[in-house]
């Protein structure tokens, strides 16, 4: 019988198991049970030692591990099996309170190690889910009633909606209440459907898949709280040396698993910047943009495009987080070609944009992941995140007057995905008139 | 009608048709906590970061200046002049009758038949932030040229932008709505028409008031010149909700297009900006629309309110007697 443990860790129960380990000194010693369980996990690789966690420790950075590994070319299910076999669960929800305490306490709060361990407690879950067989309905209620979301407000769930981990949209709503309980749908709903069994219209519009999704967020959303409550209590008590161990070690995966190589990620290879393949509303920004739209058409929209578009083109394709540095390590490329075009843009709005609003340069720096500061400084990469350019959603909404779609337009969603394609198109082109001559 | 009020009328008006005790409640409750701004010339309000500490200092400001236009914030600060110390600040929702990217009038800025759509649309975004969202303090103001929709329910009050973006894209239906689910493991997929509650109602009731104002010369992305004449021809159809052959006659291939475009407009129908933006300055009510000589007010009854016949000051009677 599977318990919510495996898929919550903040259930009462999850909370007494981490009460009743104690001390984190045995963190990283060895287990016997735990690595008992993880050897007779059904379809699990045995063959290579190195895959195997032998330890609680190893455990946390094996579900982060996991997590930068499996959208990559080659990845084999195997290596992690274990990490779906519920008889884990007890190990597991020790392994998530440490890679939690570790992020919070080795790491600022928006860093790239913050941003990855919260998602891959979002995708654990969903890949759980997924393994779960009859049992996956009683669970899913369960957990429902543990995280407090049946018969929750909107409003409570407005930090989920606001960081675009859930849409409005897609909850059904009556009188501010988000209706996810199969009896108070038919009672609120029933006399408005007609034409069809109100049962199966609850079970395509909120069933399972819904709930799902509502829990794998909501369990994002308090991993990303708990670790910044972690964070905040470090700068008055010194954080266990095993936790700050274990933050090294997420450190030390991070960057070996997402480091560019020219070899694991497809093609996050810098290129010249090609102005002839950028989308309307970043050629009207370079244009120079008038006030109203100034601050966040250079720092939001235009910084992101052009420090993408000249070191991380892929990155949507890829969809591996890679730091400023990792592309341009001595950040030659960032001050001698990024930031003279930002600055220039800048220049040419109406007014200046530095003129009555220096402090925009920090925005600046901040943006490309730098903190808040006047200069680049490699030291302060991490501080904040590289943003990623804004969608063409977005850009709707912030900026409505820089948004000018043209043809290709219509079939993106991002200006640096029409970049990208672009670009392409034009190579095309261009090989094809070669040919011809 | 609609004709741009003097200074001699603004001063009339102020002096003896305005009164600070018209003002509505919630603005006069924290009346020392919103920044005031000003337009005296015409050219935008360019006397900002006005305080005052109760209606009285107010009064005797409208009274003396007579502003072409005047702006309160939608946002509460701890020293409002200085703009520092945000506190919170109301959602809005703007409505603009010269600016609805679909209405069935042809005039160049606003008339009678442009002002009841953007009411009409009102109407219904104020029934989904009640009945959806469950928000309370909901107020309707007439801003001379369309309608603001002013929501004080303490649950919003503090949300960021993105939420508050999130909000106007469900309220207008400004999203195309989901079409694939799953049911006991099989994918299939589902009209909005069909699916009478939840976001799907509000997007099909937002389609329906497009649809049914166009002229048939509106542009919509994506969208052929062809499938809009189309759309126009057939949609008496959608005043029976006979949505199955409405689709049909557009096309099944055409009409997600058309969902599409339709998000998108939906989106244009509301100033987006208005929303996201935490510091706004918003047209005062009980203020003069000098450009058009209305006056701005809040609206008890939106069902039933004619603004030709409340919000038209004296003066622009007795101008046209």
């Amino acid at each position: 019988m599977v318990s919510s443990l495996f898929i919550n860790p903040f259930s009462e129960d999850a909370r007494e198991i981490v009460r009743n380990y104690g001390s984190p000194d045995t963190i990283f010693e060895a287990s016997s049970a735990l690595l008992d369980t993880v050897k007779r996990t059904r379809g699990q690789n045995l063959d290579d030692n190195s895959l195997l966690p032998g330890s609680i420790g190893e455990l946390a950075i094996k579900r982060l591990e996991w997590y930068l590994r499996r959208q990559r070319k080659g990845f084999d299910h195997g290596d992690y099996a274990y990490l779906m076999n519920p008889e884990i669960e007890e190990y597991d929800v020790i392994a998530f309170y440490v890679l939690a305490q570790a992020a919070g306490a080795g790491f600022r709060r928006g860093s790239r190690e913050v941003r990855l361990v919260v998602e891959s407690a979002g995708a654990l879950v969903e890949d759980r889910f997924r393994v779960l067989g009859s049992e996956r309905a009683e669970i899913i209620e369960e957990v429902l009633i543990e995280l407090g979301s049946e018969g929750t407000g909107w409003i409570e769930l407005s930090e989920l909606i606001g960081s675009g981990k859930l849409r409005l949209t897609d909850l059904i709503l009556h009188r501010g209440r988000v209706v996810i309980d199969e009896d108070e749908f038919l009672m609120t709903f029933q006399d408005r459907i007609t034409d069809r069994d109100p049962r199966s219209l609850y079970a395509a519009l909120v069933g399972l898949e819904l709930k799902e999704t509502l829990i794998s967020r909501i369990i994002m959303q308090k991993t990303e709280d708990y670790i910044e409550r972690v964070s905040e209590m470090s700068s008055t008590v010194e954080p266990h040396p095993i936790i700050i161990e274990t933050a090294e070690r997420i450190r030390e995966t991070v960057n070996e698993v997402t480091s560019f190589r020219g070899g694991p990620v497809k093609s996050a290879g810098q290129g010249k910047l090609v102005p002839d393949a950028f989308p309307p509303c970043i050629r009207g920004t370079l244009d120079g943009v008038k006030s109203g739209n100034r601050n966040d058409a250079i720092v939001l929209l235009l910084t992101s495009f052009i420090s993408y578009a000249r070191l991380y083109p892929s990155v949507f394709r890829d969809r591996t987080p890679l730091k400023v540095s990792d592309l341009d390590p001595d950040l030659r490329v960032v001050r001698e070609e990024i930031l003279p075009i930002i600055y220039g843009a800048a220049e040419r709005c109406e007014p200046p944009l530095f003129e009555d609003d220096p402090q925009e340069k920090l925005n600046i720096t901040a943006k490309l992941g730098f903190g808040v500061h006047d200069e680049l400084e490699p030291e302060h990469e991490g501080e904040s995140k590289w943003y990623t350019p804004m969608s063409c959603e977005k850009i709707k909404i912030h900026l409505p007057d820089l948004c000018r779609p043209d043809e290709l337009c219509r079939r993106i969603t991002n200006p640096l995905t029409y970049y990208n394609r672009k670009r392409w198109e034009l190579q095309k082109e261009k090989s094809e008139q070669e040919g011809e001559d | 009608m609609f004709e741009a009020a003097t200074p001699l009328e603004r001063k009339r008006y102020y002096r003896e048709e305005w009164d600070v005790r018209k003002l509505p409640e919630f603005i006069a409750r924290n009346i020392h906590m919103r920044e005031f701004g000003f337009d005296h010339t015409g050219r935008g309000p360019s006397d900002r970061y006005r305080v005052f500490d109760d209606e009285k200092r107010l009064s005797r400001f409208m009274r003396a200046r007579f502003p072409f236009a005047a702006y309160s914030s939608v946002a509460f600060y701890r020293e409002p002049g200085k703009r520092r110390g945000w506190q919170r600040s109301e959602l809005i929702f703007d409505v603009d009758a010269k600016d609805l990217p679909v209405r069935s009038c042809n005039c160049e800025g606003v008339c009678e038949t442009c002002l009841d759509e953007a009411r009409e649309l009102v109407l219904m975004m104020v029934d989904t932030l009640r009945g959806d969202l469950g928000l309370g303090d909901v107020h309707v103001v007439y801003s001379g040229r369309g309608y603001h929709i002013r929501v004080l329910d303490p649950g919003v009050m503090e949300l960021g932008s993105e939420v508050r973006a999130e909000i106007l894209r469900y309220t207008a239906g400004a999203r195309r709505p989901r079409r694939k689910f799953i049911h006991s493991g099989e994918s299939y997929e589902m009209e909005h028409f069909s699916i009478p509650l939840g976001y799907h109602r509000v997007f099909t009731e937002r389609a329906k008031h497009v649809f049914l104002h166009m002229r048939g010369d509106e542009r919509i992305e994506n969208v052929t010149a062809r499938t809009v004449r189309e759309v126009v021809k057939n949609r008496e159809l959608l005043l029976e909700d006979r949505w199955g052959e409405f689709k049909r006659r557009i096309g099944p291939r055409v009409y997600p297009r058309l969902v599409a475009g339709v998000a998108g407009i939906n989106m244009k129908m509301v100033d987006a900006k208005v929303t996201i933006d935490l510091k706004r300055i918003l047209r005062l009510p009980t203020s003069l629309h000098s450009k058009v000589s209305m006056i701005c007010m809040e609206v008890k009854n939106p069902e039933t309110f004619d603004p030709l016949k409340s919000a038209v000051p004296k003066f622009v009677h007795e101008r046209e007697s």
